[in-house]
């Protein structure tokens, strides 16, 4: 990997970055859709392409499932089998594992749990889960880590911590000795839980090991915390990772969330959410995300963003046509998804031309004002943001601020 | 305005096989959009292509002419497309282009046979997720004035209430669409109406009446023909007869194959309930040679009387089998693609050309048995074969030196990079070039099995691209070698299986991993698929 910082920003932590890995660059900061099942649900990767996107997650956990890793030898990887010849990044497979499985055990060897086909015990260990990765062959592969929910508290926690950090060690001496390591680059991911003690002591443990990874993960986050400790355990993380490396916010797709931890110093992030809410017809927008199944739609004739360059804006395929067809007709799932993967590309590309011009305290002050507008900033953004400099409410002192996790959107029924 | 004309090669007889083109011209716009037949019509599914964001019903060159079922817009009154603004409302409102796409307005979707309420002296029972709506011929003519469509159905009194029907239901059923047609064949507000003979400014086709009946439809095509006199003469002038007023005619298939779904000739004198039935749902179209032999005999009773210039099209044909001899014994021009799409639904890669190539074994060699139609990718068979969806045709990726295969130019076999990615800021790079390689079985069989909904975009995209090359090839071999067609057709009858197995077999295995995904979402699934006839209901999760 090569990687470059190509500006930073005076006020904030923001950076922008060129990543250059094996299928190609990647500018930094970017969101990364998932292809849970190397495909994003209901898109071709020429679609994809066209959009714009040159980074794309795939799941371990699913695709050491199916196809298994027998197909993915035979078609030549991940890359190969999906059609998607840029830049492609596997998970450990760890959280599905534990998030999927209800009886998974955890011991120092790995991760033991029931084959979800046959139900025999079946054991990912940190150097099984490189060596899947390297079967699928992803540009970036992620560490096997050991993941409590950020829920968790007690000394499961700093154990989770510790052995994350020792099957660190296990998972680069494994993929030095493979010889892949000049081909698919190794993350590290933080843990620590929400105990910003735990946080120091591994950020300390991992950055010591700098010259053996890639990049760093800060994981561990999105599982449910209070917001207000979310951001503070980014910017920790943020702060205190190498500036000389990509760091990757796991699990972060709401556009707040984006743009704070990019303030923060957050170069990639990646969720399901953009792609899921979109089946369920919620469409993104810069001023706020639009239920396209509720029934005002149903007689606009508006695209979803008559600035958005997506095919379905572009096409003027109009909010009323959405609002006839959604979780109706896949094509209506398609439609909606193609336009919210360009709404986060928009949204981060705006972002890396502000950072580029100087003018990203701006650009954040107009995005939440957008965004935000009607319904209030959330106080924890307002907060996060106030913590390297920016002030979203200056110019607007009446602006409203909402306490708690934010805003309700039109989108809190349909989920 | 637009104006539509059909010109085809003079036929040696009213039922052969003809090869013609039907072109929509847009005066306002200088464009002509011309669709060779034999040739596909796309069927929609609450107004879109099944499974295509607009960007791919865009690049697909098979979807020319679309065929566009109204009733899911009767859910909200006035039904949403009547109020798009701006000209072409029906075409703006849905996603198609004008300077692309002809589309065919029907209030019903011809391919749903399921049972109906009975339909009234002056309303068709339609339906749409609210439920059963009633549409009225003043109705329908209103909405076709409003969303401007290039040609229009007139609505058509087709009995789908369970049992055989008696004579006196058959009589109905032709005295109403005889007078729906009427209705909207009168003058357009402003029309001269000296303006002498020819078809009606809104490019009316009537679905032919008469069910299984061929007295029935032998008066049916008579009324057609025969000069109206006083009122009803007033009401369609300049029009001498309802015959004048029409452009093409219509046959629906699905309700025929419904009647003939044994696979044997119903026993004579026997009405019992089909002991078939249960089978012939999981796929409901499949014709059996008899059905089709008997639909055969009975579009030449209707056709018998009328002009032979004018276009027939066929809905719901069931297979390519079928199709071919509908071209061969009654001169049909254009066909609905339902069945290629809903292979799709279902897994299934068609993989058949026409015509069959050259046989490269010596002749006395034993003929191998028939081939499927397509693959059913569901079938483990696929789970290590990345080869390209189809044998009979060519991918991007294969192109040997004497490699003779039509090529199949759909976005599965043949991928395209989108010419202009979209940038989203100034230090965005342009991307490495690449070419893409052809989709392969194996990853689609992997798409089926984690139920992706790319599988079915790609499957579409093949399937119609692979039905509009057989047509190429159809019209290749009546312009080239007519005298030829009925040999060539007995080639592709012989290579290729009219059972259609691969689709039973697949509609099973799709079921089943439906099923493995659970209860609750089976459950769900099954309402949604009995609202959408085209089984294209979203997943969510
Ligand atoms: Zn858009
Ligand atoms: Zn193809």
């Amino acid at each position: 990997m090569q990687f470059e910082v190509l500006a930073t920003c005076n006020t904030t932590r923001a950076r922008v970055s060129r990543m250059k890995l094996p299928h190609g660059v990647t500018l930094l900061p970017t969101f990364m859709p998932v292809a849970t099942q190397a495909a994003i649900k209901g898109l071709t990767p020429q679609q994809m392409e066209g959009l714009g996107v040159t980074l794309i997650l795939n799941n371990t956990y699913h695709l050491n499932l199916r196809p298994g890793i027998e197909v993915l030898r035979e078609a030549g990887g991940a890359h190969r089998l999906q059609g998607w010849n840029h830049n492609l990044l596997t998970d450990s497979g760890g959280f599905q594992l534990v998030s999927l499985n209800k009886f998974t055990k955890i011991t120092e060897e790995g991760a033991l749990f029931a084959s979800p086909f046959t139900g025999e015990p079946t054991m990912l260990t940190p150097e099984e889960s490189i060596s899947i990765q390297h079967a699928i062959g992803a540009d970036i592969i992620m560490q096997l880590d050991d993941v409590v929910s950020s829920l968790t508290v007690g000394p499961r926690v700093g154990e989770a911590m510790k052995r994350s950090v020792r099957w660190l060690d296990r998972c680069i001496e494994f993929h030095e000795k493979s010889g892949r390591n000049t081909v698919q680059n190794l993350f590290a991911i933080v843990q620590g839980g929400l105990d910003p003690v735990l946080r120091d002591e591994c950020l300390d443990e991992m950055v010591r090991r700098r010259e053996s990874v890639a990049g760093y993960a800060i994981g561990g986050l999105s599982g449910g915390e209070e917001k207000d400790i979310f951001w503070r355990i980014i910017r920790q993380c943020a702060e205190k990772l190498p500036a000389d490396k990509p760091r990757y916010s796991m699990g972060i797709g709401f556009a707040e969330d984006l743009l704070v931890c990019v303030a923060l110093g957050v170069d990639m992030a990646d969720c399901v959410f953009p792609t899921r809410t979109a089946r369920f017809g919620v469409a993104l927008t810069f001023n706020g995300p639009l239920n396209l199944k509720l029934g005002k739609h149903a007689k606009d004739f508006n695209p979803i963003d008559s600035t958005c360059p997506c095919p379905t804006c572009s096409d003027r395929i109009s909010r009323a046509m959405l609002h006839h067809t959604v979780t109706h007709e896949t094509a209506a799932a398609h439609a909606v998804t193609l336009h919210n993967l360009a709404f986060q590309a928009r949204v981060l590309g705006q972002a890396r031309d502000a950072i580029m011009n100087g003018t990203f305290p701006t650009y954040l002050r107009r995005f939440f004002a957008g965004y935000f507008g009607d319904v209030g900033y959330p106080e924890w953004c307002v907060n996060a943001l106030r913590s390297v400099g920016v002030d979203l409410l200056e110019g607007n002192p009446n602006a409203k601020v909402v306490k708690g996790d934010g805003a309700k959107w039109e989108y809190s029924d349909a989920m | 305005m637009h104006s539509l004309r059909f010109n085809v090669q003079p036929p040696l007889s009213s039922f052969s096989p003809r090869l013609g083109s039907l072109s929509v011209h847009r005066a306002s716009e200088n464009t002509t959009i011309s669709v060779s037949t034999p040739g596909l019509i796309t069927s929609t599914s609450r107004g879109v292509v099944p499974h295509l964001s607009s960007d791919h019903t865009r690049v697909s060159d098979a979807i020319r002419w679309v065929h566009v079922p109204f009733e899911s817009f009767l859910e909200l009154s006035p039904p949403v497309p009547t109020l798009h603004p701006g000209p072409y409302p029906l075409h703006a409102c849905l996603g198609f282009r004008p300077n692309r796409h002809v589309l065919t307005l029907l209030l019903r979707d011809p391919a749903d046979d399921r049972d109906m309420p009975p339909n009234g002296n002056s309303f068709v029972s339609a339906l749409c997720l609210r439920g059963v709506r009633k549409a009225t011929p003043d109705e329908w003519r209103e909405h076709v004035l409003s969303v401007q469509p290039d040609l229009v159905v007139a609505l058509s009194d087709i009995p789908y209430t369970p049992g055989s029907h008696s004579q006196r239901r058959i009589t109905k059923s032709l005295e109403r669409s005889a007078s729906w047609l009427a209705n909207i064949l009168r003058p357009l507000p402003g029309q001269h109406v000296s303006a002498g003979a020819g078809a009606h400014p809104l490019n009316v086709l009537v679905h032919m009446a008469g069910g299984t009946s061929p007295a029935a439809r032998q008066a049916f095509s008579q009324s057609l023909l025969e000069p109206l006199f006083d009122k009803e003469a007033e009401a369609i002038k300049p029009l001498n007869s309802l015959d004048e007023g029409v452009v093409g005619y219509t046959f629906d298939l699905a309700p025929l194959h419904k009647s003939f779904s044994s696979s044997d000739p119903p026993p004579r004198g026997t009405t019992t309930k089909n002991p078939f039935m249960e089978a012939a749902d999981l796929f409901s179209t499949r014709p059996t040679p008899f059905a089709t032999a008997q639909i055969i005999s009975l579009i030449r009773t209707s056709l018998g009387p009328l002009p032979a210039i004018k276009p027939r099209i066929v809905h719901s044909a069931g297979s390519p089998h079928e199709i071919l001899a509908l071209i061969r014994d009654v001169g049909v021009d254009l066909f609905d693609a339902h069945w290629a799409q809903r292979a799709a639904d279902v897994g299934v890669a068609l993989d058949f050309v026409f015509p069959v190539p050259p046989v490269t074994e010596p002749s006395d060699a034993v003929p191998p048995p028939p081939r499927e139609i397509g693959h059913n990718l569901y079938d483990k068979r696929y789970s290590h074969d990345f080869s390209p969806f189809a044998d009979a045709l060519r991918s991007c990726a294969a192109a040997k030196r004497g490699d003779t295969r039509p090529s199949c130019p759909c976005m599965a076999c043949s991928p395209l990079r989108p010419s202009e990615p979209l940038k989203h800021s100034s230090v965005d790079e342009a991307l490495p070039v690449h070419t893409p390689m052809p989709y392969t079985r194996a990853y689609v069989h992997h798409l089926l099995h984690t139920h992706e909904m790319s599988a079915h975009t790609l499957l579409v995209l093949h399937n119609l691209a692979v039905l509009d090359t057989f047509f190429a090839g159809v019209r290749r071999v009546l312009s080239e070698r007519p005298e030829q067609f009925s040999e060539e057709i007995t080639r592709f009858e012989q290579t290729y299986d009219e059972k259609l197995g691969v689709l039973a077999e697949s509609r099973k295995d799709w079921n089943e991993v439906t099923l493995a995904r659970g209860r609750g979402r089976l459950v769900r699934e099954r309402e949604k698929q009995k609202q959408d006839a085209l089984e294209t209901a979203v997943e969510l999760e």
